[in-house]
């Protein structure tokens, strides 16, 4: 509207027209002629030169090589114009022709290249080195922590100390308004608000102006704050600033960066500025401008803080390389100790066995007699439960299993002892008769042995048939002088003994044994041999009638009557005389059919 | 996207911070909050289909004698007095204010909101004051920060009239 008002009012009035007749002008025009000639001369050829002035292609051509040297020496204009045709130009050039453009540019490529490539793979074995040594470092632990405890991601963590310096977000405020005109931010940050951000960067610079009462043009405003560990720096130009949030120590050269940026923006966007009425999309073009402000830098080797880190790491390393070398080497003795030993174990046969870390595995061969293998395994401190036991069952016949195998089947007892000689097994020690007797029957079920030898074997009646032996050998009945009759006290032990004998042939006869008994008659002195002898008979006969009657059988009972031919001697002579009158009992034991006996 | 900056003007107590968090965060609190400075809020509203960012500025009610902050104002496409309803030398104050205002930034599309207006049994004002800011050109609308009435109506006239003045 403005704009329509203006051209209006700025139009030329229309000069008056003259009112006299052509006659009236001619003479005018002689009039002229005679007073200004000379001067029109002149006029005429000033007005040639100065449509000379307008520049000819040609004269152009000449001075335009010193005009773009002078200009270029000036300042940066002429570039900064000429950019955007250029980049047309090019653009333009190659559509048309690549191929010309391909050839051009090649011997530059092939270098260009390789150098992005060796640079690259120089930034990756770089950060390759850091990586491994912030992750074994105490400084990497501490930092794996924070990022632990903060919830940041530990990458972010890295760079954040790592971080010499990094501008985080660049804003462009309308000076005017104080509204955001554009922002960007480093990549992997949040977004913040910018209208918040720009409106209260903008008060805050308000603020210091009112406060500090510095002018608002020039260098006097707010130029930097910092907020922690975060630096802004604003930049003001004529119609906007420009606001760079950097984290860390950022160098006087960003500065530079910043206002040559903001220069930048002015040059180009100076009528959107100017005409700023709310609207900031015009300004979505300066984003690349700000983005190239976005800079990062990393600490690439900081020598100080070198020396103490990776020593300590090694320190770490070598420690769990001893230790792990000390573990494996008690690991290795113990398996040694153990699989010797399973060598050396009569019954066992070690096919193959395998040592690892964490445990190991074993295969071979076992006889059931032979000692349990996870026994020595444990013996030798090998923990049996890490490891992968395979036994096949066999037969042996080294000499201790057959031995133990023959102990085992022949239920041997205590007090015998083996001992192999060839296939034949020769027994010492004591055993019964009935033992010997079986043994030798199942010795064929025992492999590895064929015969077996008792000759070194003390061999006996087994314990309970002679203790009923010594029980009914300590009896003896007594007679009164001259007689055979049985009192009733003699009955009673008459009976007694009977009751043991038939124990002692019940139990005997279970296991083989033949039992008898002889009862011996005897007298005093007094008396007649004969008359003694009869006497003697007798007392024998009566017993052995009472026995029978109980039950005991008659061809397991002798009698006999000696006398007074071997007495039973006493110290007393009274004492010796009743125990002669009297019938003794001796017990025989016999194993079998033509066993010893005893 | 059309921004526009919106400053709240008005003596202090009037209620700018609480009309400001009414219509961005639909809350009110009893408990009065003196304005430090400045507080910047932003929000969104559509008017004809177009979204306006309006970004307020919540300027420190101030004294009667004290001058306000001029440079605040600059480049404010519009200006949302606040009196009190209840406090009568909160509409007396407000002219010499918009001189203040117009005499940094010139003659900018303004409202003055009539806060408070749920206090009915305390309210002071009457049809001659309206009559005077009708003389004065300033458009006026009654609001309650509490109830909530009139708060929306009040900022979306700002932004219309800034938008299409």
């Amino acid at each position: 509207m403005k704009d329509e008002l203006g051209t209006h009012e700025d139009l030329p009035e229309p000069p008056p027209a003259p009112a006299d007749s052509e006659q009236l002008s001619q003479a005018f025009g002689e009039l002229r002629e005679l007073l200004l000639s000379g001067e029109r001369r002149r006029l005429a050829e000033l007005e040639r030169r100065l449509d000379e002035m307008g520049i000819t292609p040609e004269e152009l051509a000449e001075r335009l090589p010193d005009a773009v040297a002078l200009r270029t020496t000036q300042d940066k204009q002429l570039a900064r114009s000429l950019a955007p045709t250029f980049r047309e130009a090019f653009g333009e050039s190659v559509q048309r022709n690549p191929q010309q453009i391909a050839h051009a540019i090649f011997p530059i490529l092939g270098p260009a290249i390789r150098k992005a490539i060796a640079e690259t793979m120089a930034g990756f074995v770089n950060t390759l080195n850091r990586a491994i040594e912030n992750s074994l470092s105490v400084r990497g632990l501490k930092w794996r922590i924070e990022a632990w405890r903060t919830g940041v991601p530990y990458a972010q963590i890295v760079i954040k100390h790592a971080l010499v310096y990094r501008v985080e977000q660049v804003y462009l405020i309308h000076r005017e308004t104080s509204l955001p005109l554009a922002h960007v931010t480093a990549e992997d940050l949040e977004t913040q608000d910018a209208d918040l951000i720009s409106g209260m960067l903008t008060a805050i610079r308000d603020f210091v102006q009112d406060s500090f009462g510095s002018s608002d043009h020039g260098d006097g405003g707010l130029r930097t704050f910092s907020v922690g560990e975060r630096t802004v720096l604003v930049e003001q130009g004529p119609k906007a600033l420009l606001a760079a949030v950097v984290n860390g120590q950022h160098p006087p050269a960003l500065v530079e960066r910043l206002q040559a940026t903001l220069e930048m923006i002015h040059l180009h966007f100076g009528i959107p500025l100017a005409d700023f009425e709310g609207d900031a999309e015009p300004f979505e073009a300066t984003k690349p401008l700000l983005e190239e402000c976005l800079e990062k830098v990393l600490t690439t080797d900081r020598p100080s803080t070198r020396g103490s880190a990776p020593r300590v790491a090694w320190v770490v390393v070598g420690a769990a390389v001893i230790l792990m070398l000390a573990l494996w080497t008690r690991s290795s003795i113990r398996w040694n100790r153990a699989t010797n030993a399973l060598e050396n174990e009569p019954g066992i046969v070690l096919i193959e066995e395998e040592h690892g870390f964490l445990g190991g595995s074993i295969r071979g061969l076992r006889d059931p007699t032979a000692t349990d293998p996870s026994l020595l395994l444990t013996e030798a401190g090998v923990d049996t439960f890490k490891i992968q036991a395979n036994w096949e069952p066999y037969l042996s016949f080294d000499e201790p299993v057959v031995v133990e195998r023959a102990r085992r089947a022949l239920l041997a007892p205590q007090t015998v002892e083996f001992e192999l000689a060839g296939d034949t097994l020769r027994v010492s020690g004591s055993a019964t008769y009935d033992w010997a007797s079986g043994a030798t029957e199942f010795l064929e079920k025992i492999p590895g042995v064929t015969h077996l030898d008792f000759s070194r074997a003390d061999l006996t009646i087994p314990a309970d048939l002679l203790t009923l032996q010594s029980r009914i050998e300590e009896r003896r009945i007594l007679f009164d002088v001259g007689s055979a009759a049985l009192v009733p006290p003699a009955m009673d032990l008459i009976a007694e003994i009977a009751t043991l004998y038939l124990d002692l042939i019940s139990i005997g006869s279970e296991k083989g044994y033949q039992v008898s008994l002889e009862l011996i008659g005897r007298t005093d002195t007094t008396g007649s041999n004969e008359t003694n002898r009869v006497l003697s008979q007798n007392r024998a006969n009566r017993v052995l009638t009472v026995l029978e009657s109980r039950g005991a059988p008659r061809n397991m009972l002798a009698e006999l009557g000696i006398g007074t031919s071997d007495p039973i001697e006493s110290d007393d002579p009274e004492e010796e005389a009743a125990l002669n009158r009297s019938v003794s009992l001796r017990v025989t034991v016999t194993y079998g059919i033509g066993g010893e006996g005893n | 996207m059309i921004q526009k900056k919106i400053c709240m003007v008005g003596v202090f107590g009037t209620g700018k911070t609480s009309l400001v968090q009414r219509f961005v965060h639909s809350m009110f609190t009893d408990k009065y909050h003196s304005t430090v400075g400045v507080k910047i809020d932003r929000k969104q509203v559509l008017l004809d289909g177009e979204t306006v960012n309006l970004v307020l500025w919540d300027l420190a009610g101030r004294e009667e004698s004290e001058e306000i902050p001029t440079s605040y104002f600059r480049g404010s496409a519009g200006i949302f007095y606040v009196i009190d309803g209840t406090r009568r030398e909160t509409f007396d104050q407000i002219f010499a204010i918009r001189e203040s205002v117009q005499g940094t930034i010139g003659v900018v599309p303004s409202l003055v909101a009539l806060n408070k207006k749920d206090l009915v049994d305390e309210w002071r004002l009457g049809q001659g004051d309206y009559n005077a800011l009708m003389d004065a050109d300033l458009h006026a609308i009654g609001t309650s920060a509490k109830s909530g009435e009139g708060v929306e109506n009040a900022f979306l006239w700002i932004a219309n009239a800034t938008v299409n003045k």
